[in-house]
């Protein structure tokens, strides 16, 4: 257009150089309202994986009659937070890619297809209707924030459409409906997890909370406050001081005063990892005997490059440890590295997990009606690298704990 | 174009409200139908900064604080206190319109910049409010299951059309407060003190009174706007209400064309439907909006379509009366 | 170090958070300099400042992984983000004067180009949070129960003297004359013989570098880069310069301060949640009782 403009500028007097300027504005507008309209008509034809290089649909046609059997994953695949949603579909893709060289499910290939959200629920409720309306989809893997999975849950259950969140951490989510499933421990257990780490393990009375702003880290905090009150009531450990901070703000340091002039000699920070690198460095600064307990979704290559040496000594409770001796499990990390060019992370592997569960129960239903696979779902046990899965009966799964500690910058699996 | 678009005026927007009006009857997917009336929650909130930044020269980068407060006052008051929607959505309303005018009295001192950073400020404390009041508004945890606007014991859903129809009746209904603000005198008052502040005071113009009530409209219809929003999503939280959105606000109003209300639909329609067919753009989409926001400064700041109405002006309805009747007088006396 | 200088009274805590605040504020001080330089001479409020400083704190992380010193590194990032600048500059905002333009349309091209920015960053950098080296870690030194870090001390340091050799070039070089001269009145200067595009370059240069010398200072004290880091800080140190009067160095050191400070207090006894609004809070009370910021001139309304 600015070419266009320029060429006319030479051949034009004024006034006809200002009526084609107009002009040409509005057929540009025009012809951007038309192909807006061709393309959300355009509906069934989302981004495949084909466009994306992704490796799954690389893989010569299908044996099988009938067309692949179609997975979305939606999670935000740009913007703030596109490094999940580019994991979760990583792992879906390479599960995908596993069933496929063994001929796929119910003899027809697999396809995974990628959706954005960009984190916004907006977003995320045009792309569940997106993926209603398509009628092709047997199951979504996704939403990745708990406040855009309570946007989009809702449409995926009153459409009967499978929804398994590997993030999602709002209480109220799983409740949504039959077909809302999370394949991400429910906080209970992994808060207490933390706390025996915390209490039994390190020998720490005096515990002190920071937690971040966000349902997840509201919650946790709660949870652990009432597990101190109760369940740990007897071991003489106290709350000397709760800290709610900002997500993403880079300085904790006033947090940090009133946690250490408190007196506690133990940190458990409900946060991701971008709240746990700078909490330990910032603390450490102040008070280098300070012990810091984490949870697992900190757990993450880029927890220890953000945190350098401060994190040695972090202890959290994971389910998934990607440093395991477990075949399965090494086979998995091996791959995974070498086709994406780093470790999975805790919540990357719960997409895998999530990917192979739904296939299982896809393969178990012997079709990819919505209402069988969802029962097959409740019925399945699954042996995935982030432990035996088994969801209860409302959509929630129950996980074994692993401790892992951070050692000269290196995860280690503690006995 | 432009002389084509006055002279069949009349066509033009019969053909568009039977376009409107028959869209749903063509079977369109449900997402086609959403994506629609997201175009129009943006054309009320643009229209609404329209009448501050456009009219009355204010530049405001916080409405996605009145956004958020219209949605959060008439999702508490339907979800506690189970009012009907029609209710909520004007306490929502006239409860943004409050806050806009409390934000409107730094502007009696302000102006230019210190009232935009003002404007910012106030979108961010809105949120951090949002999120920490927990009492109210529940946090993070943000307020889910937002009941459906229930007309005579029928739920308006996405399915039925009835969103639909309601985002038409009250763009519809902001619209015509629009026009008949600007038209009044009050209308001529705001574009009086974005041509010339100083010289509108001269005309003796109280420009502060203007401003502030300026303010309180733009709040009101963005606080409407929120208000409809929250029941067409169903769960609002403090992070739907982020600075980016402030910025897509003023990018529809801006890329549509300052001072024009024809251009606030376009924009949005453009903005909104956008990112759904440039998917294939992936990140670059972000920088892509940004190029629109310079290129348009660049070589068309009055918008797409901000040409100005070659309307004659025309003397007030009494005057003319006053003037015929003078006119026939000296007839008869001749 | 033993736990016995624990901190335990309520003043020792304010007194701590005092010194946090001071080296936040000297931070926010560093950007509003930025914002302050470009509004003197173009009465433009430059919203691209804070994901210029973004860039620059990138590129110095970037050549940092190459094996020519931090020190380098830094100083390549300060010209290249100078340089990035004065193109923003002639690509963009020069266009706009010569045309003109309202007011308004300057604003939103700095936003435009600041979402263009930031979302670059994005693409090339990933969203994720990355590490970024240690600057002048001699760890702490106590004073009392009062511990300081070394990095915050040599922040404060650093600080100052940038904000100096600043005010040097501007009060004393000739640059620095025709820079004051063309904010006073861009026409005269121009009569008087002031290349002014060749003086508004330079500003803008400045604004660069020191967003950029910002950037890895605040990198260098948090140890974390990210693309979308520039939105907060920018817009806090832009109410900060607003605070000090826009346009006025001393006022943005002084602004700076206030709001790092105030916002250690307030998080120390309001809680953390609320700190990111107490900068507001402040500067719209300030711009109420004093529209024109503790230190700016009053502009005269020519009639």
């Amino acid at each position: 257009m600015v070419i266009r403009k320029c060429v006319m500028r030479r051949i034009g007097t004024d006034d006809q150089i200002g009526k084609m300027k107009k002009f040409l504005s509005i057929t540009l507008a025009m012809s951007m309202m038309l192909a807006a309209m061709a393309g959300c008509g355009n509906a069934s034809a989302p981004v495949s994986s084909q466009a994306s290089g992704g490796a799954a649909a690389t893989e010569p046609a299908a044996p099988a009659a009938g067309d692949p059997v179609r997975i979305a994953v939606a999670a935000p695949m740009t913007g703030d937070n596109a490094e999940y949603g580019i994991g979760f579909y990583n792992a879906a893709t390479l599960m995908a890619e596993k069933w496929n060289a063994q001929g796929g499910v119910l003899g027809r290939q697999i396809e995974i297809v990628q959706y954005d959200d960009k984190n916004s629920s907006e977003e995320a409720a045009s792309i569940a209707q997106k993926i209603v309306s398509d009628g092709t989809i047997a199951g979504v893997i996704g939403h990745f924030a708990s406040g855009v999975c309570m946007v989009a849950a809702p449409v995926y259950q009153e459409n009967q459409i499978i929804e398994i969140s590997p993030s999602s951490s709002h209480p109220d989510y799983s409740g949504i409906g039959d077909y809302i499933f999370r394949n991400n421990t429910v906080i209970n257990v992994e808060a207490s997890a933390s706390l025996d780490i915390a209490i039994n393990d390190l020998g720490k009375k005096n515990i002190g909370i920071i937690a971040i702003q966000t349902d997840w880290g509201q919650n946790t905090a709660s949870i652990v406050e009432e597990l101190i009150a109760g369940e740990y009531g007897e071991s003489g450990a106290t709350i000397v001081a709760r800290e709610d901070v900002m997500e993403g703000s880079d300085d904790y340091s006033p947090a940090i005063t009133k946690l250490d002039a408190a007196g506690a000699d133990v940190v458990i920070c409900c946060g991701m990892y971008s709240l746990v690198g700078p909490v330990a460095k910032q603390y450490k600064q102040v008070n280098p005997d300070i012990s810091i307990v984490a949870f697992s979704n900190a757990y993450s290559q880029q927890l220890i490059e953000l945190g350098g040496e401060a994190v040695n000594g972090v202890r959290f409770p994971v389910i998934f440890f990607s440093g395991s001796e477990d075949p399965v499990i090494k086979e998995y990390v091996e791959t995974y590295t070498a086709q994406f060019g780093s470790e999975p992370s805790a919540l990357t592997s719960q997409a895998y997990d999530s990917t192979g569960m739904l296939l299982e129960a896809i393969k178990a239903a012997g079709a990819t009606d919505s209402a069988a696979v969802k029962d097959e779902l409740y019925k399945l046990n699954y042996p995935g690298v982030t432990g035996d899965t088994q969801f209860d009966e409302i959509g929630d799964v129950h996980k074994a704990f692993v401790k892992v500690e951070i050692q000269d910058g290196k995860f280690v699996e503690l006995t | 174009m432009e002389s084509f678009c006055e002279k069949y005026k009349l066509p033009i927007w019969a053909a568009a409200a039977v376009i409107l009006l028959g869209l749903p009857l063509l079977g369109l997917s449900q997402y086609l139908i959403r994506i629609f009336i997201m175009i129009g929650i943006y054309s009320m909130l643009a229209l609404g900064l329209n009448l501050l930044t456009g009219y009355t020269g204010q530049v405001s980068l916080g409405h996605a604080g009145f956004f958020a407060i219209g949605a959060y006052v008439s999702s508490l008051m339907s979800i506690n206190l189970g009012c009907s929607f029609i209710i909520s959505f004007i306490a929502g309303a006239l409860i943004t319109a409050l806050c806009g005018f409390l934000l409107g009295l730094p502007t009696m001192r302000l102006s230019g910049s210190y009232l935009t950073i003002v404007t910012l400020g106030f979108g961010e404390i809105v949120k951090m409010v949002l999120l920490n009041w927990t009492d109210v508004t529940n946090g993070p945890m943000g307020l889910k299951n937002i009941p459906k606007p229930n007309l005579f014991g029928l739920d308006l859903t996405l399915a039925n059309n009835g969103l639909y129809y309601l985002m038409l009746l009250l763009v519809l209904l902001v619209s015509a407060v629009c026009v008949v603000l600007i038209r009044s005198k009050t209308g001529r008052a705001f574009i009086a003190i974005k041509d010339d502040e100083l010289a509108a005071t001269m005309m003796g113009i109280h420009t502060s009174r203007f401003k502030i009530l300026s303010f309180a409209f733009s709040a009101g219809i963005a606080g409407l706007a929120g208000a409809f929003y929250a029941p067409v999503i169903g769960f609002i939280d403090p992070n739907t209400f982020v600075f980016d959105v402030s910025t897509l606000i003023i990018s529809i109003v801006i890329l549509g064309g300052m001072g024009t209300m024809r251009g606030m639909y376009l924009g949005a329609a453009i903005l909104i439907a956008f990112p759904e067919v440039a998917r294939f753009l992936m990140d670059w989409r972000f920088v892509v909006y940004g190029l629109v926001l310079v290129v348009m400064m660049r070589f068309r700041p009055q918008g797409l379509l901000g040409w100005k109405s070659q309307m004659p002006y025309k003397l007030p309805k009494l005057t003319r009366i006053a003037l015929e009747e003078r006119k026939a007088q000296r007839a008869a006396e001749a | 170090m033993l736990r016995s200088s624990r901190i335990s009274t309520v003043t020792t805590v304010v007194i701590q958070q005092l010194f946090n605040g001071l080296a936040l504020g000297m931070a926010y001080a560093l950007i509003a300099v930025g914002y302050s330089l470009v509004f003197g001479i173009l009465r433009l409020t430059n919203f691209s400042h804070g994901s210029i400083y973004a860039f620059g704190a990138h590129m110095a992380v970037s050549f940092a992984g190459f094996q020519f010193g931090l020190f380098f590194a830094i100083v390549l990032a300060i010209i290249l983000t100078g340089i990035l600048d004065i193109l923003v500059d002639k690509a963009a905002l020069a266009p706009l004067r010569k045309k003109n333009s309202m007011p308004i349309a300057s604003l939103i091209t700095t936003i435009g180009i600041s979402q263009i920015i930031q979302n670059l960053l994005t693409i090339f950098y990933g969203s994720q949070r990355r590490s970024f080296p240690a600057l002048f870690d001699f760890g702490m030194i106590s004073i009392g129960s009062i511990q300081i870090h070394s990095t915050q001390l040599m922040m404060c340091v650093v600080s100052l003297i940038l904000l100096l050799v600043l005010t040097t070039i501007i009060e004393k070089t000739k640059i620095g004359l025709a820079m004051r001269a063309t904010e006073q009145n861009t026409k005269a200067a121009n009569l008087m013989g002031i290349n002014v595009n060749f003086v508004i370059s330079v500003t803008f240069f400045l604004t660069g570098a020191s967003a950029a010398i910002a950037g890895s200072l605040i990198s260098g004290y948090y140890q974390i880069v990210y693309p979308t880091m520039g939105f907060m800080a920018g817009l806090k140190a832009f109410a900060a310069a607003i605070l000090g009067g826009i346009g006025s160095l001393p006022g943005a050191v002084i602004g700076g301060l206030v709001v790092g400070v105030s916002e250690s207090l307030g998080a120390t006894f309001l809680g953390s949640t609320y700190r990111d609004s107490i900068a507001f809070i402040i500067l719209i009370i300030v711009l109420i009782v004093r529209p024109t910021g503790l230190f700016g001139k009053k502009a005269i309304t020519k009639v």
